[in-house]
């Protein structure tokens, strides 16, 4: 690097003063003349029959413009797609409106297409399906037992899909054990991301020459732009994808909708733009879930705690359809069961199953936080089990700093990590040793106060092309302008990351250019060469790392071209200032806009060498050599009320590790969003299916989110390790909150219920299921 | 939704039992009933409009009353379609007379389903619990006229 | 999240309002800071032909005392209340109610008028108003009525009040000295409602025996009461934990506690025996 002037600094966010001020544009706020809107007729049934669907009365209404059902597209438009690739993985048709029957509330059936968004929604209503209800498989248990109703009969049985691995002698392991074997049923729940800005898409075809643009609140626009080319059958280079602002995504955004290939198909068939604005409603309904698992841990000890081997089974609940993405969740989180730990004997199986409900897939963290939440309880009920602390359970079984890089029995290979120091230095903020004295005094008075520890790890920047779907790698351009000002073409297309001020900083230190002179471009596959996307905490390791590579390109060519121009042979130069400067020799120096006018006009004297391209601009295409692996210690402390089971924050300490940072108020954003979800999942979320596959938790009135009054002050501290697996040396935090939160808030609220003889439970820790944790124990007491 | 629960009326099991089978008394009592109209033995077409402050909904309904044992039980089957969603319930009704006095108890199963199971779950054991409520207050004051009717003819 | 077509009125008067609801008789909804109507309505599930916005009516949000009384004006907002120095003085009750419901944005567009008509089985001010034994002063095409706190709410989301009519003033009687009184609530963790919700106030003599004490609940059933075995267990008797303890138990007599997601009837129950004996335990700490 040049002189880091931005990088490592608390560098305001771009970005923050046009959201704040409401000056973003978002999918909502595009206005196209002649634009329609489109209302969605969805299922009310979670399994039913679609015996006939009467649409006059909606075609009648004055302002519809077309009423269209899933008879009229079945053979039009292809399936939504799932980029999954698992062996025997069952893929069942997908369709963008239900054929014939319907598989969960909320699934598309037909829609609208009108003058007005009221118009389109008063027309919904008027359109009548007759449905035969069929018993709906909501417990996923229950699905995978011979003679469960099949939802897909194409498929057979409700199991997508089964895959066992093992490492070590896990048979060994568990014959070994000194203790007797501890056996824990885990659930995690299932959880509705709820981005602020719901889902949206607006759709136009040029018919003169064959062009869809289709504008959608998205984090991936240039697979998006490749897979709604293959649901609607243009040639790919005829699609053009634009994501404009995005407000908040989660791993919702992470897919391809079934309105994503209607609005395309609206469009064509119309020929006229049209537009569809997801209402909150519809975004508990029909955008996907996260987590959902019921999980089964077995783990085998020797007395003093050490881990030999250990048993898990997955079952997780992938709903009716598969997503993009559906059937690779559950397999991170046995790939990321060890944790922090290096117990060499592992088993797991895993079930993908079919139910009546929404798809689960990505959501923050997706898979990993299910993992660390399985293996941080394991801790604490093997803590328990032996009577030790949970704190020397855990660093009796920590992977040892000098064994990096580290290949864990699940086969991945973790880069670089001190946890033994990261986690001392939260013991040390947090005050354990003191913290357990109060506990002591406490309880005496009659007082439950909880001490809660999670260590994790995760695994970031997504990642070798080998390991992904769809390519693994990032790609950035950048380009001088012939004013010297400089853009930056990013494929890593943001939703609340803010990758406009991070490459910003970046660039800035790399060119020694001012932080304002560079803008950075991104989410319109028209102007931003092919990308990947932002997900699985890779923006900045990954696209920034790409962004890093194309600099170095470009300061190559600055270099060569400043050396014509000073008229010298050296080509070391310090970029600082807006100014290119001869290392040693500052009467050789000139600015960068001197220096981009001489590559633009190309006429300068002397004339461009002759092998020199004119132009100053580069691209790199970035593929990581590996996952990189952040992690992190996490300590909550709470006090729950006996008499009533509410649970309230004392403190809550936080050490992260994240790799290098690149900004420390962006990383602090993404570490205070992450904890504030995964308290939400360890106390508050859960979307509730009733036994006949209803989803009762439909709006914000029931399903609960942590608000501002939920959430404790944060004591965040950090270890920087950097990763050796890029040149920036990030990993990765976009996730990481969520992963350490989570476990960390559990184990408190249990850890305070110790002496009512409670070893867990299940979430989200509702007062009344504590207060039923309590009283039921009390007998026992 | 399990709903459950018995009113006692003060009336013989007789003229209680002939009330509650009787689908004109039937369509005075059950709470915005609007029209109840044969559709075969023991069962009928019913439109149902339920309102509780702003909301306001109507329900295409269906009622049967199956497994009848006359002065003892039977079984009531309801289904509704509307706007706001649809509802399927099934329930027992008894009865157990003594003397001048019958306890009806009832236990059942509703199933509700659409718009008004998503966001309405709060409020929706309060509003079943209300809705029976009254249906058998309407029904004690039918039962009454019956027993009395006699007597009182100003009603 | 898109309402079915209406037409909207907003009158510049009382005699306005009252004839446009004649008009329209079971059609017309009133509108004051909308937040319990707008959601219904958004939801679909709620389509009124016809909304009459009061909230351009002049005169109807004022905080005002006189011969001891306080009267509230039915537009008044929750911030308002919450914020009054007038109440935190004479009538914290109200005060610290207001500042219990929802979040900021809710408090500054809400109503308390509005939030007690539509009488919401979980809503705050129910059971505040009926610990205070207010009167709800209504007006129609005949003039106007007053009903008294403890008669106003009849059913679920069902009041006093008639289709024809409006809530125009909530009157609080004037408060004994040695008064204390408290809101105490646990917070539905996603609405903001409440599970259970218990405002008590006491009032002793001078030799700490409870004169007065009233105790409104809200959140149990399906709609807010007064928990009237309690208070007849406490008036008289001389205050002290043991005493509120045992009373408190008495604090669902005679109520069908409701279950939903968030709480089962026995748990809500429970919560309605502590809550209520913590809520007198704090008002009687407060009587000075």
């Amino acid at each position: 690097m040049a002189v880091a002037k931005y990088v490592c600094t608390r560098t305001k966010r771009k970005e923050d003063r046009r959201l704040i001020t409401g000056l973003s544009t978002y999918v909502d706020d595009l206005k196209l003349p002649g634009l329609l809107h489109v209302a969605i007729i969805r299922s009310i049934h979670a399994y039913a029959k679609i015996k006939s669907i009467d649409i006059s009365s909606a075609q009648k209404l004055p302002g519809v413009v077309a009423v269209v059902t899933g008879e009229e597209i079945k053979d039009k438009l292809g399936s939504v797609p799932c980029a999954a690739q698992i062996p025997d993985l069952k893929v069942p048709r997908h369709p963008v409106l239900a054929i014939g029957k319907v598989r969960y509330v909320g699934e598309a059936i037909a829609a609208v297409v009108a003058g007005d968004r009221y118009v389109a929604q008063d027309a919904a209503d008027l359109v009548e399906v007759n449905y035969e209800p069929l018993a709906a498989v909501v417990d996923p248990l229950k699905a995978l037992e011979p003679g469960s109703t099949v939802i897909h009969e194409e498929c057979k049985d409700n199991i997508a899909f089964v895959t066992k691995t093992a490492a070590g002698d896990v048979a060994k392991a568990f014959r070994e054990a000194e203790a007797p074997i501890i056996k824990q049923r885990m659930i995690n729940q299932r959880l509705i991301p709820m981005a602020m800005e719901t889902r949206g898409v607006v759709a136009q075809y040029q018919p003169g020459d064959k062009m869809l643009t289709l504008w959608s609140s998205s984090q991936i626009p240039h697979l998006l732009r490749t897979l709604v080319a293959g649901i609607v059958g243009l040639p790919e280079n005829h699609v053009r994808v634009i994501v404009p602002e995005v407000g908040g995504g989660f791993g919702s955004k992470l897919n391809v909708y079934r309105e994503e290939g209607l609005l395309a198909y609206l469009a064509m068939k119309l020929g006229r733009p049209v537009k569809w604005i997801e209402g909150r409603r519809e975004n508990f309904l029909a955008t996907i879930h996260g987590r959902d698992q019921i999980d089964d841990v077995e783990i085998a000890v020797k007395k003093d705690g050490t881990v030999l081997g250990l048993k898990l089974k997955v079952v997780a609940d992938l709903g009716a359809y598969h997503q993009l993405l559906t059937p690779l969740i559950p397999g991170l989180t046995g790939a990321m069961i060890v944790g922090c730990y290096r117990f060499p004997n592992v088993s797991i199986e895993t079930y993908g199953v079919f139910t009546n409900k929404m798809a689960t897939d990505a959501y923050r963290g997706a898979g990993r936080p299910e993992a660390t939440y399985l293996i941080e309880r394991v801790m604490d009920l093997v803590a328990a089990e032996l009577k030790l602390d949970p704190v020397a359970v855990r660093q009796n079984n920590f992977v040892p700093m000098n064994a990096f890089p580290y290949t864990t029995p699940t086969g991945l290979t973790y880069d670089s990590a001190n946890y033994q120091n990261c986690f001392q230095k939260a013991l040390e903020m947090a005050n354990y040793k003191g913290l357990r004295e109060e506990q002591k005094k406490l309880r005496q008075q009659g007082k439950y106060m909880g001490i809660g520890i999670s260590t994790y790890v995760e695994i970031c920047a997504m990642g070798p092309s080998s390991g992904m779907p769809a390519g693994g790698w990032e790609s950035a351009t950048v380009r001088i302008e012939p004013t010297g000002k400089v853009t930056i073409y990013t494929g890593s297309s943001p939703h609340g990351q803010g990758q406009e001020t991070t490459f910003s900083q970046i660039a800035a230190d790399e060119l020694g250019v001012p932080f304002d002179d560079i803008i950075v471009q991104h989410g319109d596959t028209s102007t931003v060469q092919y990308g990947i996307g932002t997900f699985g905490s890779r923006a900045t390791a990954v696209g920034g790392t790409a962004v890093y590579m194309a600099l170095q390109q470009l300061k190559e060519k600055v270099g060569k071209l400043a050396a014509h121009l000073l008229k010298t042979d050296s080509s070391a130069f310090v970029l600082e200032g807006g100014r290119v400067t001869l290392k040693g020799d500052s009467s050789k120096s000139m600015s960068f806009f001197d220096l981009a006018q001489a590559a633009y006009h190309a006429k300068s004297l002397p004339p461009l060498p002759p092998k020199m391209e004119p132009g100053l601009s580069a691209t790199a295409f970035f593929e990581p050599s590996n996952y990189t692996f952040p992690f992190g210690a996490h300590i909550a402390v709470v006090e729950v009320d006996p008499e009533t089971g509410e649970i309230n924050f004392k403190r809550y300490v936080g050490v992260d590790d994240c790799g290098r940072i690149i900004n420390p108020l962006t990383v602090h954003g993404q570490i205070h969003g992450g904890i504030a979800q995964g308290l939400g999942q360890a106390l508050l979320e859960e979307a509730v299916y009733d036994e006949n596959g209803q989803l009762i938790t439909g709006t914000l009135m029931d399903y609960a989110i942590p608000k501002s009054v939920d959430i404790p002050w944060f004591e965040l501290d950090k270890t920087e390790t950097p990763s050796p697996v890029n040149p920036l040396g990030v990993k990765g935090v976009g996730e990481a909150g969520t992963i350490g939160s989570t476990p960390a808030i559990v184990n408190a609220v249990v850890d305070a219920l110790a002496p009512f003889g409670v070893r867990h439970l299940d979430m989200p820790l509702k007062s009344e299921r504590v207060w039923q944790a309590i009283k039921n124990a009390k007998p026992r007491a | 939704m399990k709903i459950e629960g018995s009113h006692l009326f003060k009336s013989p099991g007789e003229k209680v039992w002939n009330c509650l089978i009787d689908p004109q008394v039937l369509a005075r009592c059950i709470p915005g009933c609007e029209k109840l109209e044969l559709a075969g033995e023991d069962s009928y077409n019913a439109v149902l409009k339920i309102g509780i402050g702003a909301l306001k909904g109507t329900f295409i309904s269906h009622i049967r009353l199956q497994d009848k044992q006359p002065l003892s039980q039977y079984k009531l089957v309801v289904e509704g379609e509307g706007g706001l969603g649809f509802l399927k319930g099934e329930g027992l009704i008894r009865l157990a007379a003594s003397g001048a006095e019958t306890n009806v108890s009832y236990s059942g199963e509703v199933q509700i389903g659409g718009l008004i199971a998503s966001v309405g779950q709060r409020m929706l054991q309060g509003f079943a619990k209300q809705t029976i409520s009254r249906f058998f207050s309407s029904l004690a004051r039918e039962t009454e006229v019956a027993s009395e009717s006699a007597l009182t003819s100003n009603n | 999240m898109i309402p079915s077509n209406f037409e909207y009125f907003a009158p510049k008067s009382v005699p306005e309002a009252l004839s446009l609801l004649n008009k329209y008789q079971e059609d017309v909804k009133v509108l004051a800071g909308g937040h319990s109507l707008l959601p219904q309505m958004k939801l679909r599930l709620a389509a009124p032909k016809y909304v009459v916005d009061i909230g351009r009516i002049p005169g109807l949000a004022y905080i005002k005392e006189a011969d001891g009384k306080i009267s509230i004006g039915a537009l008044t907002t929750h911030y308002a209340l919450e914020s009054s120095a007038l109440l935190k003085q004479k009538c914290p009750l109200l005060s610290e109610t207001a500042a219990a419901i929802g979040d900021v944005q809710v408090r500054n567009r809400g109503t308390i008028g509005g939030s007690l008509v539509h009488a919401d089985p979980a809503a705050d001010w129910p059971a505040a108003v009926l610990a205070l034994n207010a009167e709800l002063k209504v007006i129609g095409k005949s003039g106007e009525r007053t009903i008294k706190a403890e008669d106003f709410f009849v059913e679920m989301m069902t009041t006093a009040i008639q289709p024809t009519e409006l809530l125009t003033e909530i009157r609080i009687p004037q408060l004994p000295a040695r008064t204390g009184s408290t809101y105490l609530k646990m917070h539905q963790k996603a609405s903001g409602f409440a599970i259970v919700g218990v405002a008590a106030r006491v009032t002793l003599d001078a030799n700490q025996v409870c004169q007065e004490v009233s105790i409104g609940i809200t959140g149990v059933t399906s709609k807010a009461y007064r928990a009237k075995s309690v208070e007849a267990e406490l008036r008289g008797k001389k205050l002290d934990s043991a005493a509120i303890k045992q009373a408190a138990q008495k604090a669902t007599d005679g109520i069908e506690a409701l279950a939903d997601l968030h709480a089962s009837s026995e748990y809500r129950s429970h919560l309605s025996r502590v809550y209520t004996r913590r809520a007198l335990e704090a008002a009687l700490s407060r009587v000075k």
